[in-house]
């Protein structure tokens, strides 16, 4: 494993970073796609961020813009259609986003790396594993293909992929799922990251499997101490990895806060629904009490709250007004709804609690 | 079909079998060569299968990737060619049926598929799509009524009657699966199969598909096949549950002997593997982590298949292939060395 040295730790591509500054900072960050047809407003505003060896979690259902705000982090965006139009990514302190595109290589895998759902689809079918996974090695640092092939052997070790020696010249096909979503991780450690992107990195396996993953990942973190970013629509897995929660509906944030005051005070209806929607594997429930209606278009996202059309509890006010993120009296916690304390209250009484 | 469905969860009010499957194998041969192609082997993607269905009760197959549970419901329908079995319904073998026969059966049994973008014909209406049944079974509804019929049905399952001349693609996911629900009440069904249909849905929309089935079930006493991989789904619709690994059955009991009093090292490990919805659970501490991959079906290991990964295993498990039978156990198990309540 080539270790960066120490001293370019402090410099993010020349430029000095900030003492004290969270590891990764997301500030009121804007993502549009320009259509023929109109324009798809996938990210209205979202903020977040994470420190070294913490997991945060962003939850959100198909459509909430939680995989096009990580695009936007990473700087991957298609453009056009695809643009930033506001906000700030900063990493140790530095701003990303008006990065000169050479400046910004050196940040993309080597700070800041990433990992996919779709391990099949993201690994190239034509090239054996050990290539793809050595390339990091020659695009970055120069190395030889010889160099390569023995780095890629002892990552393949490193996210325990057994006979790694006998496997590096194989093809992605020759591996099962998980093992090809092993060989993502490891092409995403190569560099040795400072924050680690998770997006949906086990939805696409079985659960068995999603064990194995979700455990390498945090046994990896407690070995780096990488910040974790997890974006995923499954609430059981946030809720066993992830120390923070960003829930996210329709391109912008609901709430926020830390992970068991998220599952045990819920202070938005729809974190509240979707905790009611779930079904449960190790308590018999007798009905499930879904949210009504489906999520909007983001063509023609509803004015005030977006989502007004499906909260049980919308007034005159949600209609008109977009609610804006404010603190509640917890520590760390936010949550954009007008009716915090009146919804919550409504929840505590009905007794409906996970 | 009208008759109330039996109270779920306990089997001695259930009522007789629908539905009786028996010894079903289904194999795939692999073979190699262009000119001669000759078998170098066999998938056994659904292995000496037998369980029942009863009137009114939901049956969840439960398993990971490639354990049959797909194979093992398209080959009662006969849209795989048995290898052999038999499978009785209402006292006929569907594998020795006639095409003619076979056409009633298919249209007491429905299915209703997984990908709600796939299996809707983009270029046809939702009024023709829950109409084109009656196409193919014209004795089932007079031509004059079909439209009133139709409107009823999109009605049924929460769509609005009104969008009868849309398109497929102007439908969520979600809305797209009621379609699929609604054709395949079309032909007045007695048995649903239901092959993954909530798995391509989001939380909020799932719940609202799950507990439309459960209310149709109630109203129209219809008895579900329901295979999905997603256990907490599955302990939430079924009555009884089978738990499949490697083309087996290696458990088979209600939703209480299956989750709560689990027999099978596999489902144990299954179960574990779940992440809990509380972050003060600490499940983590107690998973059982299995080690590996799922060996390929067209070498599955001797006697017992989930030997290989079990943290049981003795000699005796590769030898004879354990039976699916009661050992001490309050529900049939297919294991030596079964878990035992307490």
């Amino acid at each position: 494993m080539t270790q960066v040295p120490l001293q370019t730790r402090d410099l993010v591509a020349g430029k000095p970073a900030v003492p004290g500054a969270p590891l990764l900072s997301v500030e009121n960050i804007h993502v549009e796609f320009r259509l023929d047809f109109g324009t798809v407003k996938a990210v209205n505003g979202l903020t977040y961020h994470v420190n070294e060896r913490e997991t945060v979690a962003i939850l959100g259902e198909s459509g909430s813009g939680k995989s096009v705000s990580a695009q936007a982090v990473m700087g991957i965006i298609d453009s056009p259609p695809g643009f930033v139009t506001d906000g700030s990514v900063k990493f140790r302190g530095v701003e990303l986003l008006t990065m000169a595109e050479k400046e910004r290589r050196q940040v993309r895998g080597e700070r800041i790396a990433m990992i996919f759902q779709d391990a099949l689809t993201a690994l190239n079918p034509v090239f054996t594993v050990g290539w793809q996974i050595g390339e990091m090695f020659r695009e970055h640092h120069g190395s030889t293909k010889k160099e390569g092939l023995d780095a890629a052997v002892e990552l393949m070790d490193r996210v325990k992929i057994p006979l790694a020696r006998d496997r590096v010249n194989s093809y992605p096909h020759e591996f099962s799922g998980g093992m090809r979503q092993r060989v993502m991780i490891a092409m995403a450690l190569a560099l040795d990251p400072d924050v680690l992107i998770a997006d949906e990195p086990t939805t696409a396996l079985d659960v068995t499997v999603q064990a194995q993953i979700m455990q390498l990942l945090s046994d990896l973190q407690e070995e780096t101490g990488m910040g974790l970013i997890l974006i995923t629509h499954d609430l059981g897995v946030v809720a066993e990895v992830a120390d923070r929660v960003v829930v996210m509906y329709a391109g912008d944030s609901v709430e926020k806060g830390e992970i068991s005051d998220v599952y045990h005070n819920p202070a938005h209806p729809y974190t509240m629904g979707l905790m009611d929607s779930m079904p449960r594997h190790d308590v018999q429930k007798d009905r499930l009490n879904p949210i009504k209606g489906s999520p909007p278009d983001l063509m023609a996202i509803p004015a005030g709250c977006a989502f007004n059309p499906r909260c049980p509890y919308a007034q005159d006010i949600c209609r008109v007004e977009k609610p804006h993120l404010h603190e509640l009296g917890e520590a760390g916690r936010v949550s954009a709804c007008h009716f915090v304390e009146e919804v919550r209250d409504a929840r505590n009484r009905s007794g409906s609690r996970l | 079909m009208l008759e109330t469905a039996p109270e779920a969860g306990s089997d001695k009010k259930l009522g007789e079998p629908i539905l009786t499957v028996n010894n079903l194998v289904k194999h795939y041969p692999i073979t190699q060569g262009i000119l001669f192609k000759r078998q170098i082997g066999t998938v056994k993607a659904s292995d000496d299968v037998s369980f029942e269905l009863h009137r009114g009760e939901t049956l969840g197959l439960v398993g990971e990737s490639g354990c049959g549970k797909t194979t093992t419901a398209r080959t009662i329908l006969r849209l795989e060619t048995p290898t052999s079995g038999s499978v009785i319904f209402r006292g006929k073998d569907i594998f020795k049926m006639s095409q003619k026969e076979l056409r009633e059966v298919r249209r007491e049994i429905q299915v209703i598929f997984q990908d709600p973008y796939a299996s809707l014909n983009p270029r046809m209406t939702v009024g023709d799509i829950v109409a084109e049944a009656w196409r193919i079974h014209p004795e089932v509804l007079a031509k004059e009524k079909q439209q009133a019929r139709t409107l009823e049905l999109l009605e049924m399952v929460g769509l609005n009657p009104d969008h009868i001349n849309r398109y497929p693609h102007q439908f969520s996911g979600g809305q797209r699966q009621r379609i699929g629900i609604a054709r395949a009440l079309a032909l007045n069904p007695s048995v649903i199969v239901a092959d993954e249909p909530v798995s391509a849905l989001d939380v909020s929309v799932q719940a609202q598909v799950v507990n439309l089935l459960e209310d149709l079930q109630a109203e129209l006493g219809l008895s579900y096949i329901f295979i999905a991989h997603d256990l907490s789904v599955i302990r939430h619709i079924c009555d009884r549950v089978a738990v499949m690994y490697l083309g087996k059955i290696v458990e088979i009991g209600d939703e209480i002997q299956v989750y709560e009093h689990t027999a099978h090292p596999y489902t144990k490990a299954l179960l574990s593997a779940v992440p809990a919805l509380d972050p003060n659970a600490k499940q983590v501490e107690h998973r059982i982590l299995l080690e590996g991959d799922v060996p390929s079906p067209a070498d599955p290991p001797s006697g017992c298949r989930f030997r290989t990964r079990c943290w049981k295993a003795q000699e005796i498990c590769a030898g004879e292939i354990p039976e699916l039978i009661l050992r001490d156990t309050d529900h049939p198990v297919a294991c030596y060395f079964p878990e035992r309540p307490a």
